[in-house]
């Protein structure tokens, strides 16, 4: 357990930035997650704090120590890798022990006691004796994971780990990963492109875009108040409306480009050329209930719930509809949102 | 809907089957039956059957002689030629070092130089810079036309393994020499074994370079195989190729079952 400390990273491969000037805090056993779509960056600065890869400017400090001149292996993190990455001559029992052996940590016995404790952890104490290739997909990455945690690393890195699951062994590895992190309380840094991943896991999410932050929070924060046009656009894929704030009869309205108008909350104090994040879930859609009136393009059925793809005052909009009510292609339909769930995004 | 195939190519396929195997497979026929013919004379078929030319092989000071020295060599280009070969291997895949594309052309161009050309080359370098031949000389050049085979072997295991083995061992601790050891020497492995096993062969059996690279005492099995055919053919000449023969056969089978049981182990 320790703090990660990182200082105004700057990164450049062949003179093109990829991170300009990262600054972040991790308290000791906080879970951060980096989250962003491919090439924001986030790999990158894993892998600056596991040392594989070094910094153009700033500084890395784990512990208060400054490693950023340290060579990964002199530094005490684990990383689990996206391809997992075990070793295919060695048997799950010795691929957990390999740190151990390597950091020469205790005697065989006590490296015995360890691989078996993080093996059960994992729910793999009977396979000790197999070969990685002998096990299945979710095994290897259970594998992976006892590997990275046995050691008791001071920071855990944690690359995209279930990328490559299926839906439901997914599922179940996100609550053994909870699960695990509230019993050992390792610093936990968890990359992720997967926001909803991000939500269920993080104490604090941290939003990259470009090689910068763009906005961090705990997940009810970066889910309920996104800062920008970009987060609440990645978080929630909400729709962005350009629009114009005016004052109304009763309070702020915002004007679209067709002249209809959206009810706003009684204290937004922004006025003129704004954006409007509407989240999916928030639109409530109605035969004639009042509101815009919007045209339906597209109906996708999703089981539980139906996704309507609609053009409002040219523009598209997609709203996440339960299923008693369809409504069919081409119909025009009315939108209602509570005030207090639209977002002004002033750019 | 896929169309059969026709039945005279599939007839023109079986004849060419056959043909290959009849001609890769016949003259080792022919060298195991003269092999056991009683006759004084190298003919096919053989005239009575007898091993008395295994006897007279196997109490021949000249063929047990060569067949030693012949055995030595190989054994040490198998241990030159795997070290050196490996470890070019290890570099070249690692594209760290300069010139890694001309490197590797150049650990592999042994497979496309005349053996003949190489041999001449090598007796006058060495008479110009170090006077006489001796058998590491000798040993020295079969590790050079061997080396190939080991690069290109353990080139292609590492090709399968997965790039990140070594970044993950970084962050386990394991230091340069740990990582060498723990992880890319086992990957490397089976491409080692399979390469030190043509190193082998490619010595035990080669002629031109042991032919300019002979000195008064230095008689490699082919060599006396040679001598022995151009100056009394017998049919001991065949005996002791079939006894070759047994033994690369030998060979094969147990880095096939070493290789096959190491791959089981790993699957």
């Amino acid at each position: 357990m320790a703090t990660v400390r990182l200082h105004s990273i700057r990164k450049s491969f062949n003179k093109t930035d990829v991170l300009h000037g990262i600054s972040l805090d991790i308290a000791s056993g906080e879970f951060v997650s980096l989250l962003g779509a491919s090439g924001c960056g986030k790999t990158t600065l894993l892998r600056i704090v596991a040392g594989l890869e070094g910094v153009t400017q700033g500084n890395v400090e784990i512990d208060g120590r400054d490693v950023t001149d340290l060579p990964p292996e002199k530094r005490d993190v684990a990383m689990m890798f996206q391809s997992y990455a075990l070793l295919p001559h060695l048997s799950v029992a010795e691929n957990v022990r390999f740190p151990l052996r390597m950091r020469r940590i205790g005697n065989r016995e006590e490296q015995a006691e360890k691989v078996r404790t993080a093996l059960e952890t994992v729910q793999l104490g009977h396979l000790a004796e197999r070969k990685p290739r002998q096990l299945s997909g979710g095994q290897q990455q259970r594998v992976a994971l006892a590997r990275a945690i046995v050691s008791k690393p001071k920071v855990l890195l944690l690359d995209e780990p279930l990328s490559n699951l299926d839906a439901r062994l997914r599922e179940d590895m996100q609550v053994e990963l909870i699960e695990i992190h509230q019993r050992l309380g390792l610093t936990t840094l968890f990359v992720t492109h997967d926001q909803e991943e991000a939500l269920s896991l993080s104490d604090r999410i941290v939003l990259l875009n470009a090689g910068r932050i763009e906005q961090e929070g705990t997940p009810a924060e970066i889910y309920n108040r996104p800062a920008t046009g970009f987060a609440s656009n990645f978080i929630g894929s909400a729709n962005l409306i350009s629009a114009e704030i005016v004052a109304g009869d009763t309070g702020p309205v915002a004007r679209l480009a067709d002249g209809q108008v959206l009810v706003l909350a009684a204290d937004e104090t922004a006025r003129g050329a704004v954006t409007l994040a509407l989240r999916q879930e928030d639109l409530v859609l109605s035969a004639d209930g009042g509101g815009p009136r919007a045209r339906i393009r597209t109906r996708v059925f999703l089981g539980a719930r139906n996704r309507y793809v609609m053009t409002l005052a040219g523009q598209t909009l997609r709203a996440l509809a339960p299923n008693d009510r369809i409504f069919a292609d081409g119909a025009e339909v009315s939108l209602a949102i509570d005030p207090a769930r639209i977002r002004v995004i002033h750019e | 809907m896929v169309r059969s195939v026709p039945t005279w190519l599939r007839l023109a396929a079986i004849v060419f089957v056959v043909l290959t195997a009849l001609i890769l497979l016949a003259p080792l026929i022919v060298v195991v039956g003269v092999s056991i013919s009683e006759s004084q004379f190298i003919a096919f078929p053989p005239n009575g059957l007898s091993l008395r030319w295994y006897q007279a092989v196997l109490s021949s000071d000249a063929y047990l002689g060569a067949g030693w020295i012949s055995l030595q060599i190989a054994a040490v280009v198998t241990i030159l030629a795997t070290l050196v070969g490996g470890a070019a291997a290890i570099a070249i895949h690692r594209r760290q070092l300069p010139f890694s594309e001309l490197l590797a052309t150049a650990f592999l161009s042994p497979l496309v130089l005349p053996t003949i050309i190489y041999a001449i080359g090598m007796l006058m370098f060495w008479s110009a810079a170090f006077g006489p031949v001796t058998p590491v000389v000798l040993a020295l050049s079969h590790t050079v036309i061997a080396l190939p085979y080991v690069v290109r072997t353990t080139l292609a295991v590492l090709a399968e393994s997965d790039p990140f083995l070594e970044e993950a061992a970084r962050t386990m601790g394991a230091n340069r020499l740990q990582r060498l050891w723990f992880v890319v020497v086992p990957q490397c492995l089976p491409g080692l074994a399979a390469g030190a096993f043509f190193a082998f062969n490619i010595s035990f059996d080669e002629a031109v370079l042991s032919l300019f690279l002979r000195g008064p005492t230095l008689t490699t099995l082919p060599v006396q195989i040679y001598g022995q055919l151009e100056f009394s053919p017998d049919p001991s000449v065949a005996a002791v190729s079939t006894i070759m023969i047994g033994l690369t056969i030998a060979l094969i089978a147990i880095i096939e079952r070493m290789l096959g049981l190491n791959r089981f182990a790993s699957a």
